[in-house]
């Protein structure tokens, strides 16, 4: 926004200032730019200040915040002649029988000549970043962004029919914008009809190619429209079509700003293109937008802000930003508390200020959220949920435990494309799938973490000789017509080998301190030489190797051994110690056994226990072949025993699994 | 035994001697109480007294010998092995080294710091009906960020009360939740979750991660919303640094806020070293988030009273503010999720 104009005001401030003073108190001024001797303000205006989106929408909030900063700002008052009507006006008539416009005002002018702007119009939109086109159409670009409404302007002798009929769009109806691109509308939209059927505008959007002003035009109507958002937000997003106007239109600009736009457009035309006024002014404006009043204690503005504040500060700053502001006491209640304003909201300002909170942030705003102090919420004891905190802290012992080991945390996307999950024999009717996904990769929820960990392998095979990679994270299962259940689970995948992986399910078993856990053959959809992972003989998990054919499916080329549990199950048994068992104080006799190995190992255990009540510990050592070597540890809780005896066990032990 | 052979036995044995344990064998062997040495002075009792002086001398100074001679082995057997035979720049013995995701420790750093303010972790659905991520939060249905191009939707039946499910696009749903859960204030809670918006592109994720803080009381007021993200952001970002609010705009709050937080690399100055202009900030700021005070509205739709409770809410965004934090140095969202060993292994 450029203007020298709007910066004469402000002669005692630079820009720089200015830039520092608004962004605190009012819109965000991103960048400012010295042109000449000119000043380029970018300017962030949110979504429900479309009134601050002009030149005389921000002059009004300098003029508010300035004086906070001891800078002298007077808001330039503008008043326009009012219009000469000719007697016998050209005929056009505007109607909107369905009342989808909230206002709509036309006026028709002649003897145009069209040209190019004057210079200070054509920098100041060129600086704006809005190509120049001529004088009709730039003048009102210019109207918009000075006084803040969108305006349009139609070549009236293209109007054959001199109607404007304002009605709502049918299915497959077409219109040509003024760029001819031809757009089919989805019906529901806001159009105008010149009588006969044919559409020549997309108000508040777009014009189109057959009725807008042209290189021969003399005549014009000029046209200011204000209509439905939601309306206007709706075509625009759906037909693509994102001009300046939609952007205003779709945030509610108030209908009495239209009016002034209207005379400082007729005075441009006027000035620069040597028009004068050819109808009577239409104005259709069935629903009139009003001033409201909201009720503010003066109690509810120092409870929110947090400090006290002079009344009369709160009524120069509402003064200010052009609210009505009227004092008054309930006598029932004690000054202060029963000190209220009665605020009386400008038509410009009706959209975003509605509740008693609005004012307080229009006063806590304007007065400087950098004049509060800063203090910390003041402590108060609430119960975190048993579960929660169990949840947190298991997920990050895990997480570093298996970091330390030498894993690698990956985190993956929740959903997964129909692709992988039937490639992996998923059956896609199990999973929520998203209605609205802008990627075939993102469609489903998973229902598992393995089919995100295989790709994660996939991808990285090559790149490094070792993969070792976890994940803890919800995985979601459709729960009838209610929300899914989400629960945790962890997915660990290595390309070492099998007991690798086994070592770690076991190290983390007992890191977690985990009891009555055992590691049983077992069977998974995805894997081949599976193991089930129980806890008290309930399975909390699986272990194996991806199967060979989704090995190939997915085009990996080593196999892989995979994990995945759940995790919640794991938090159930997990606990922070073992119970402690006293070192015993006798001898321990350790006993090496080599043998055939007939049956799977944690039979030989079962039996191993079974047969020797001095058995106190079996210890793995290695296998070759079908050969298996085992260390046994004997220990008695009441003497020392000796080796022989040691032995007799042995021999019973021999004897049973051998048998 | 001869004497001069007890001292040439002794040499040729402990010749062969290479540790403590067998030198501390030996020595027994000749100093014990049984030893070869008391062997030798057996029957001194039966000589003369001269001849026992003249005895009593030389074993002296054969025991003086042999002492010496094991006190010199003990050095060598100690000493062996201490010369500088090892080379220390060889490297040691590797050790697994792992790594965790960058989102999963800035998720532990932000719990702990309001962890040591009485906040809370709390965990609610991912999987939202609309009611809690719009309705509640005061965005009625032609609000613009419940178009299809801003929030993905669930396919199932629509809930008579709640709507459509959706994938959050935001931790405030939160909110509404914690204020039904406890009933009433205190609330002092932080959510930390994954959230959905359907943008994929070069800076955009389609999941992310945000952290939302909510507190709810008697007399809770914009101090304390500054203060406490003040404390945040130094607990965080350094003590060094500086917070601003800036007006904004949020549907769920009133008022609403725009946090900054001064530049590390200009140390808020807008300006670096040469004199030109930071290219990382705003004059001297960077936008950290939005927060505000609870709106009315919502503090309604999670049955509470407006006029007796006040509260404010926040929600960042966890991969931004873990990115801008000094040090980081990664600024593209998409490298945490692309999975590339190469680059996760580096956390």
């Amino acid at each position: 926004m450029a203007t020298s104009e709007f910066w004469s005001s402000f002669k005692s401030c630079n820009a720089k200032r200015i830039q520092k003073y608004l962004s605190l108190c009012g819109p965000s001024i991103e960048t400012v730019e010295k042109i000449e001797n000119d000043f380029i303000f970018d300017i962030e205006i949110t979504s429900n200040r479309i009134d601050m989106a002009s030149v005389y929408g921000i002059a009004r909030e300098a003029q508010a915040i300035l004086p906070q900063f001891g800078k002298k700002a007077i808001l330039k008052k503008r008043s326009f002649p009012k219009p000469k009507l000719p007697e016998h006006g050209l005929p056009i008539e505007i109607v909107d029988p369905e009342n989808l416009s909230n206002r709509v005002l036309g006026v028709v002018m002649d003897n145009i000549t069209i040209g190019e702007s004057p210079d200070y119009i054509k920098r100041r939109l060129y600086h704006a970043g809005i190509r120049t086109l001529n004088n009709i159409v730039d003048i009102t670009n210019y109207v918009m962004l000075d006084v803040g409404h969108p305006a349009h302007v139609f070549d009236y002798d293209r109007i054959q029919s001199k109607k404007l009929i304002f009605r709502t769009s049918k299915k497959n109806e077409t219109i040509t914008s003024l760029e001819d691109k031809t757009y089919k509308l989805s019906g529901g939209d806001c159009v105008i009809d010149d009588g006969t059927g044919t559409l020549i505008d997309l108000p508040g959007i777009i014009g189109t190619s057959n009725s807008v002003v042209v290189d021969s035009t003399k005549r014009i109507l000029f046209f200011l429209d204000n209509n439905n958002p939601v309306q206007m937000r709706r075509s625009s997003m759906s037909l693509g079509i994102r001009t300046l106007a939609a952007t205003y239109n779709e945030k509610g600009p108030d209908p009495e700003l239209a009016y002034t736009a209207l005379l400082y457009g007729i005075q441009l035309y006027q000035e620069n293109t040597g028009a004068h006024i050819a109808s009577k002014i239409h104005d259709l404006y069935p629903i009139k937008r009003i001033t409201k009043d909201i009720k503010v204690y003066l109690k509810d503005i120092h409870r929110v802000m947090g400090i006290t504040i002079d009344e009369k500060q709160i009524i120069s700053i509402l003064k200010h930003l052009g609210f009505g502001v009227m004092r008054h006491e309930d006598k029932e209640l004690a000054y202060p508390d029963g000190l209220y304003f009665n605020i009386t909201v400008p038509t410009y300002r009706t959209c975003d200020v509605s509740i008693k909170e609005d004012i307080i942030e229009e006063v806590a705003r304007v007065y400087g959220y950098h004049n509060l102090p800063n203090v910390i919420s003041p402590l108060a004891f609430v119960k975190q949920p048993k579960e929660l905190e169990k949840l947190y802290t298991v997920q990050y012992k895990t997480k570093y435990f298996l970091k330390h080991i030498g894993l690698h945390e990956f985190l993956n996307y929740s959903m997964l494309s129909a692709d992988l999950l039937t490639d992996l024999d998923y059956n896609l009717s199990k999973h929520l799938k998203i209605t609205n996904t802008i990627s075939s990769e993102i469609e489903y929820m998973r229902t598992s973490l393995l089919p995100s960990l295989i790709k994660n392998m996939k991808d990285n095979i090559g790149k490094k000789e070792t993969l070792r990679f976890f994940e803890i994270a919800k995985v979601y299962n459709k729960n009838n017509n209610s929300l899914p259940q989400e629960t945790y689970n962890l997915a660990i995948a290595v390309n070492t080998n099998f007991s690798d992986l086994k070592g770690i399910i076991e190290a983390l078993l007992h890191e977690l301190h985990i009891k009555n856990t055992s590691i049983e053959q077992g069977s998974h959809a995805l894997m081949h030489n599976t193991a089930s992972v129980k806890i008290n003989k309930q399975r909390v998990g699986s272990i194996g190797i991806l199967k060979r054919n989704y090995q190939h499916i997915i085009g990996l080329s080593e196999e892989i051994y995979i994990a995945e549990f759940n995790f919640e199950k794991l938090i159930e048994y997990f606990s922070l110690l073992y119970q402690f068992s006293p070192p015993t104080q006798y001898a321990v006799v350790k006993l090496d056994l080599t043998f055939q190995k007939s049956i799977p190992y944690q039979q030989i255990e079962d039996f191993a226990y079974k047969s020797s009540p001095l058995l106190k510990r079996v210890e793995y050592l290695s296998s070759f072949g079908n050969n298996i070597s085992l260390r046994f540890y004997f220990s008695s809780h009441e003497k020392n025993i000796t080796e022989k005896e040691a032995m007799v066990q042995l021999t019973n032990i021999r004897n049973k699994i051998s048998s | 035994m001869a004497k001069n052979n007890v001292l040439q036995t002794f040499k040729t044995e402990i010749s062969k001697i290479a540790s403590l344990d067998d030198l501390l064998l030996l020595e027994t062997k000749y100093f014990g109480r049984n030893g070869v040495l008391n062997a030798q002075l057996k029957n001194m009792k039966d000589l003369n007294a001269e001849k026992r002086k003249a005895l009593g001398k030389e074993m002296n100074q054969l025991k003086y010998k042999i002492l010496e001679s094991i006190s010199k082995k003990r050095q060598e057997i100690v000493s062996f092995g201490q010369k500088n035979t090892i080379d220390v720049t060889l490297p040691g013995k590797k050790y697994a080294s792992g790594s965790l995701h960058l989102v999963t420790y800035a998720i532990e750093e932000i719990s702990n710091i309001f962890e040591k303010i009485g906040f809370i972790r709390m965990s609610y659905p991912e999987i939202e009906w609309e009611w809690f991520s719009f309705e509640a939060l005061n965005m009625p249905k032609d609000h613009p960020a419940r178009d299809d191009f801003e929030t993905f939707y669930i396919q199932s039946p629509t809930n008579q009360k709640y709507g459509k499910m959706i994938l959050t696009p935001h931790t405030s749903s939160g909110q509404p939740r914690e204020m039904m859960r406890l009933g009433k204030p205190p609330i002092r809670m932080i959510n930390i979750a994954k959230t959905y918006r359907p943008n994929w592109d070069a800076s955009h994720v389609p999941m992310f991660h945000q952290f939302e803080g909510l507190c709810i009381d008697k007399r809770i007021n914009i101090t304390h919303l500054k203060g406490t993200i003040d404390f945040f952001a130094k607990e965080y970002f350094g003590q060094d640094r500086a917070t601003r609010l800036r007006p904004f705009h949020f549907q769920f709050t009133e008022p609403s806020f725009e946090v900054d937080i001064t530049c590390d690399i200009c140390a808020g100055t807008g300006k670096v070293a040469d004199g030109t202009k930071c290219r990382l900030c705003k004059q001297g700021w960077l936008e950290l988030g939005g927060t505000g005070m609870v709106h009315p509205t919502v503090m309604k739709a999670g049955g509470l009273d407006p006029n007796e409770f006040t509260g404010w809410a926040f929600g960042f965004g966890v991969e931004r503010v873990m990115m801008m934090k000094p040090g980081v140095g990664l600024n593209n969202m998409r490298a945490l999720y692309d999975g590339d060993i190469r680059v996760l292994e580096q956390f």
